[in-house]
């Protein structure tokens, strides 16, 4: 009975930590099997990516122009992700946590758009 | 005291009343020989009045009807948090009449100029706390609101006034104007309704120009225009036209456009001017125009400045600011004003403006006004454009004046 007492609490912990860390978790480096999208050229390389949940994207800018990853609330993402202005072969690596369509544009080039869809 | 005495006391107090009248008309318009003429004229008159006996009668005063001449001039006060947009008679060269303004507003003015209004953006401590975008409209005589508009969620671009940003549809039923971030999207505002209807996204592009009460035209990255087709039904369409310049042919952020004729008249950084006629709801290109030739890009003339073109629709004339200068200097003002046929591209005048213009507007009447706007003498200067000759002028015009707005009566 005890053992399962604190399985419950361990789930409810568990549970808890997921909600804390939210849909989107930016995550200071890149996880191993992170997918990979390149910035060049004023666009997201890849615009549209497919990764499981609990997995992760990180993007790499490639040019000198800096750019970012922002997520603005509507559809999957409950709560606004703004990620730092890139310079040259700099990166940044979200975790998605939850299945869903997460858009997401370019800070300062709103034309700018891609799409992670998690699964 | 007598009967006699206190009459002629009262009529002294009132007097310099309208002497304080005459100043303050004096005072607004203060400094050019236009404006010493009419202060001198209206001290005439009040003496004249004092003399007469006439009590001075207070009130607030109407601008006269507006006419072709009738000239907004808006001064965003290097991005100031307050602006103010001048009301002047171009005829008069006198200021009739002042409207406040919040945070980089957009001017719009009626196609019968009935009314004009701005695109505005304030906050709840002057430059901080809470935003608020809304649309206001005023009476054209009176300056009075007739209509408070507030836009949900703050959409307005907050950008250097470019007049194209906001534009209303030719029946003056409706107002829209563009949002940059965090998507393109242009708002539609019903003025009829008094309401806010609803956002448009479009692509990439920027600038609106509506060719019809329910079609605007935009210009996209890609260099080509979009055609946006508003649906009753609250769907949109869009269309993208050829694309007609190349990567590397910047288009300037301020184009002539008369919705009247739905010609766009849009000069690159070196004098290159395409035009395109949307007056059929559909884009056709006509042949562009080189406002310099080779010799003369070579020895540094390029267009500059803000508001750098001007089209006459009647005369279709198209009127160029521009100057010697160095690369990368397109936003300095010029000194000169080509005048270019529209339909041949051939250059009909070079007039020397004698001043520092950063914007040029012209009036539409049959026989039009030129204007010069100097942003740092904060003037106007109003011309002929036949004769090059300048007429009048209306200085102390706020801290950074830069947009002219005139109406196709």
């Amino acid at each position: 009975m005890r053992v399962l007492v604190l399985a419950a609490t361990l789930a409810a912990l568990s549970a808890g930590a997921a909600l804390a860390a939210g849909a989107l978790e930016a995550v200071p480096e890149a996880p191993a099997g992170s997918t990979e999208v390149k910035i060049a050229k004023m666009k997201f390389a890849t615009p549209e990516v497919r990764i499981k949940a609990g997995s992760a994207v990180t993007w790499t800018n490639t040019e000198a122009l800096p750019h970012n990853v922002h997520f603005k609330p509507g559809g999957s993402v409950d709560k606004e992700l703004e990620g730092p202005m890139l310079r040259s072969n700099q990166t940044y690596s979200v975790k998605f946590n939850t299945p869903g369509t997460y858009d997401y544009i370019c800070t300062p080039h709103p034309f700018m758009k891609g799409k992670v869809v998690v699964e | 005291m007598t009967h006699a005495y206190a009459k002629l006391r009262h009529a002294f107090r009132y007097g310099s009343t309208a002497i304080g009248a005459a100043t303050l008309a004096a005072t607004l318009a203060a400094g050019s020989v236009v404006a010493a003429e009419q202060g001198a004229a209206a001290a005439k008159q009040a003496a004249a009045d004092l003399g007469a006996g006439k009590a001075d009668d207070p009130m607030v005063l109407k601008a006269p009807a507006p006419n072709a001449r009738r000239v907004y001039v808006y001064d965003p006060k290097h991005f100031a948090a307050i602006s103010q947009s001048f009301i002047i008679d171009g005829d008069a060269a006198r200021v009739v009449g002042m409207a406040d303004g919040g945070f980089l507003s957009n001017t719009v003015v009626a196609s019968d100029g009935s009314f004009f209004g701005h695109a505005n953006t304030v906050f709840s401590r002057i430059a901080r706390g809470k935003r608020t975008d809304y649309v206001e409209l005023l009476d054209a005589r009176t300056a009075e609101p007739i209509a408070d508009i507030e836009l949900p969620n703050a959409p307005r671009f907050l950008v250097g006034t470019y007049p194209w940003m906001t534009a209303l549809t030719p029946n003056n039923k409706t107002l829209l104007f563009y949002q940059f971030s965090p998507q393109p999207a242009v708002g539609v505002v019903d003025l009829a309704g008094k309401k806010f209807d609803r956002m448009i996204e479009v692509p990439d592009c920027y600038h609106i120009f509506p060719s019809s009460n329910d079609t605007f035209f935009m210009h996209c990255r890609d260099g080509s225009l979009l055609k946006v087709s508003m649906g009753a039904d609250g769907k949109s369409q869009t269309k993208r036209t050829e694309i007609f310049h190349k990567e590397n042919e910047y288009l300037i952020n301020h184009p002539a456009y008369s919705p009247k004729n739905g010609r766009l008249v849009w000069p690159t950084y070196t004098g290159k001017i395409f035009q395109v006629d949307l007056s059929s709801q559909e884009a056709k290109f006509l042949p562009a125009i080189e406002a310099f030739t080779d010799a003369e890009k070579k020895e540094g003339w390029a267009p500059g400045g803000w508001q750098q073109v001007a089209y006459h629709r009647e005369s279709d004339r198209i009127f160029l600011l521009g100057d010697q200068r160095a690369a990368s200097k397109h936003k300095a003002p010029s000194r000169f004003l080509f005048v270019i046929d529209a339909k041949t591209g051939k250059r009909i005048s070079k007039l020397e403006l004698r001043h520092e213009i950063d914007s040029v507007g012209v009036s539409q009447d049959a026989k039009p006004q030129l204007y010069a706007l100097s942003t740092g003498a904060k003037t106007l200067f109003i011309f002929d454009p036949e004769t090059g000759k300048e007429v009048s002028s209306v200085n102390q015009l706020g801290a950074g004046p830069q947009v002219i707005t005139t109406s196709d009566m």
